[in-house]
């Protein structure tokens, strides 16, 4: 039997700091078998260790394709985070993953793209991005609307500029409070949808970001004419084991961690009703 | 599956056999009286005469702490190891409810993913009931459906007859084990048999007035129809000690930790309680669960739902009645389920 709680050992081969509180780390297995095996969907999650504080989940936050590592984008907050925040090119964590559901791509094509973000939940949001944009014409628009607390709470930046400026994708920012450099949107993401100008019945959301950013975003999608089948969002809860054994991540009658952390509006209302 | 005999002078025997073959775990008396589920050496430690241990089996099959992994690091390099460990063990005279509580373990740590480190321990373990004869002061396991007589789920169930063990067989390592001693044992008689119902029968009629409105709790939980004002009385009460998590033969919440130890060091698991203020936290400080009456509501959702007894394989209570000994208050799995009937 193999033993699920063992981890892969993997290299940090980068880490760009994001925002003040925020990095990305890229991660490379040392054994090549060990990336093989690992073949992530967006939206998948894995269990990082660092040896000696703790083990905690993180979202992939990189696309698989043409690649041979991956990115965790992590914020400073508690204990394994701040030891992560510790480390640098060379250190080495443990890996378990990939694991848990993901977001569907095949089964939504032909129809118009939209992506809500807010603050660090652009991370496992960001895959899915990368895929939709990559096989850009199964889709008839794709949109990304990302807001954070203030300019300096965005995350991938240099992306998100080049995201602006590439064709067959609109991308629009917007932050919460501005500061003197802060030209563009000043608002809350939900503000955002106003822009939206295509037909919602031919569309599916991807909808990540603070557990009140959600609920808000949410009704006001629903509101739009979307779909609950068509709101799409993954939710994430203290996963200690991430395989449906520890029972921290339940949530009603589902496992974040098995059962999700993708989960359709329609699924979420039926978890909410039985654990509001 | 067969039924044989144990005359009263070979039980000795048998189980100094079952001695040399394995640890075995039975129940054992402390100096206080209380009954715990020990390691014995001898035939004359086992307690046959007890009603209830004060601690169900799960410890011997998921520890409360236990190291999951070693790292180490060799040259500044990282070596994880895992540490799993397993023991041949003969849980002998264990009663009905805790070996039901196995089999809501064997869900929980079975499944399409296995806990390798849980099944080290069961795939090792041979379950010999003893069927209780009377009810306990607290018991419940007729609401619980896991007792007094068991109907499955062990390896042999032994009841205590006028002159001996009547021995049931209920899995080929039970068959296997009856077969290595055959010498010691005799099929069994109809009027054995005829004695045996008659104790269940009189065992049953033994409950006393502790009850727990299972069925009722279920369908309401499962329904989502319980009010709110059932999980704030229920927290006024609760204590958050989380007694009734530790002591239940099924509560199998934990959490991973890890730790240095000289050039290297381990991740261990240990229990947890979802009755804990901080059980759902997260870094963030976001907390699912932040208020008492959640922490409840969850609890006993997990337990008695019907969406969580298709999971696995049945309900997760066995009404042993540890939880409304332990309970310092008066929001055990008795005074839960009466809360949720009346509503």
């Amino acid at each position: 039997m193999s033993n699920p709680y063992l981890p892969d050992i993997a290299t940090i081969q980068r880490v760009k700091q994001e925002t003040y509180d925020t990095t990305t780390f890229t991660l490379k297995f040392d054994d090549p078998g060990a990336w093989e095996k690992f073949r992530f969907q967006p939206g998948q999650f894995v269990e990082i260790s660092v040896f000696g504080a703790g083990e905690a989940p993180f979202c992939i936050s990189s696309s698989a394709h043409g690649r041979e590592d991956f990115d965790i984008t992590v914020r400073r907050l508690g204990r394994v985070t701040q030891a992560l925040h510790d480390m640098s090119e060379g250190d080495q964590v443990g890996v378990r993953g990939p694991l848990g559901n993901s977001f569907p791509l095949d089964e939504v094509a032909g129809k118009h793209i939209l992506f809500v973000g807010g603050g660090l939940g652009l991370a496992p949001l960001r895959p899915q991005i990368l895929d939709v944009y990559r096989q850009r014409d199964k889709f008839q628009s794709v949109t990304v609307l990302y807001g954070a607390r203030t300019p300096d709470d965005l995350i991938y930046r240099d992306e998100l500029e080049q995201w602006q400026n590439l064709e067959g994708m609109r991308c629009l920012l917007t932050v919460d409070v501005g500061n003197d450099q802060w030209t563009g949107n000043v608002g809350v993401v939900g503000s955002l949808l106003s822009e939206v100008k295509f037909d919602v019945s031919q569309a599916v959301v991807f909808v990540c970001g603070p557990p009140i950013m959600i609920r808000f975003v949410v009704r006001d999608l629903v509101a739009m004419g979307f779909g609950e089948d068509e709101i799409i969002s993954t939710l994430e809860r203290h996963m200690r084991c991430g395989i449906g054994k520890c029972n921290h991540c339940i949530h009603g009658d589902k496992y974040i961690c098995l059962d999700g952390p993708v989960f359709t509006f329609r699924q979420m209302k039926a978890m909410m009703e039985l654990e509001p | 599956m067969s039924s044989y005999f144990l005359p009263r002078d070979r039980v000795d025997e048998l189980v100094a056999r079952l001695l040399q073959s394995a640890e075995v775990i039975a129940p054992k008396r402390v100096e206080t009286g209380d009954v715990f589920y020990s390691p014995v050496s001898s035939p004359a430690e086992v307690a046959w005469d007890y009603k209830t241990a004060v601690e169900p089996l799960k410890r011997f099959l998921f520890p409360q702490r236990e190291p999951i992994l070693q790292f180490s690091r060799e040259e500044g390099k990282l070596k994880v190891e895992a540490v799993l460990e397993g023991k041949e063990r003969i849980f002998l005279g264990v009663r009905g409810c805790d070996v039901t509580g196995v089999a809501v373990l064997d869900a929980m740590f079975g499944g399409e993913i296995e806990d390798p480190y849980y099944l080290a321990q069961r795939q090792r373990a041979t379950f010999i009931a003893l069927a209780c004869l009377e009810a306990d002061e607290h018991c419940f396991c007729v609401c619980g459906d896991a007792g007094p007589f068991l109907k499955n789920g062990y390896d042999q169930q032994w009841i205590p007859l006028a002159e001996g063990m009547l021995i049931e067989v209920g899995s080929e390592k039970g068959q296997a084990l009856a077969d290595a001693h055959q010498d010691l044992l005799s099929p069994a008689e109809p009027e054995q048999v005829a004695e045996k119902l008659q104790l269940a029968k009189k065992a049953e009629e033994s409950f006393g007035e502790f009850r727990s409105y299972i069925a009722a709790a279920m369908r309401r939980l499962t329904m989502a129809e319980t009010p709110d004002e059932v999980w704030e009385k229920l927290a006024d009460n609760c204590v958050e000690c989380g007694g009734c998590t530790f002591l239940c033969p099924t509560c199998s919440c934990f959490t991973v930790t890890s730790r240095e130890e000289g050039d290297g060091g381990m991740l261990e698991r240990q229990w947890d309680a979802c009755l804990y203020p901080c059980y759902a936290r997260e870094a963030s400080g976001h907390n699912p669960r932040g208020e008492h009456p959640q922490r409840l509501r969850a609890r006993f959702f997990h337990k008695l739902s019907h969406q969580w007894a298709q999971r696995n394989g049945r309900h997760a209570c066995v009404g042993c009645g540890r939880c409304v000994v332990g309970c310092q208050a008066w929001a055990h799995m008795s005074a839960a389920t009466e809360a949720i009937r009346r509503g």
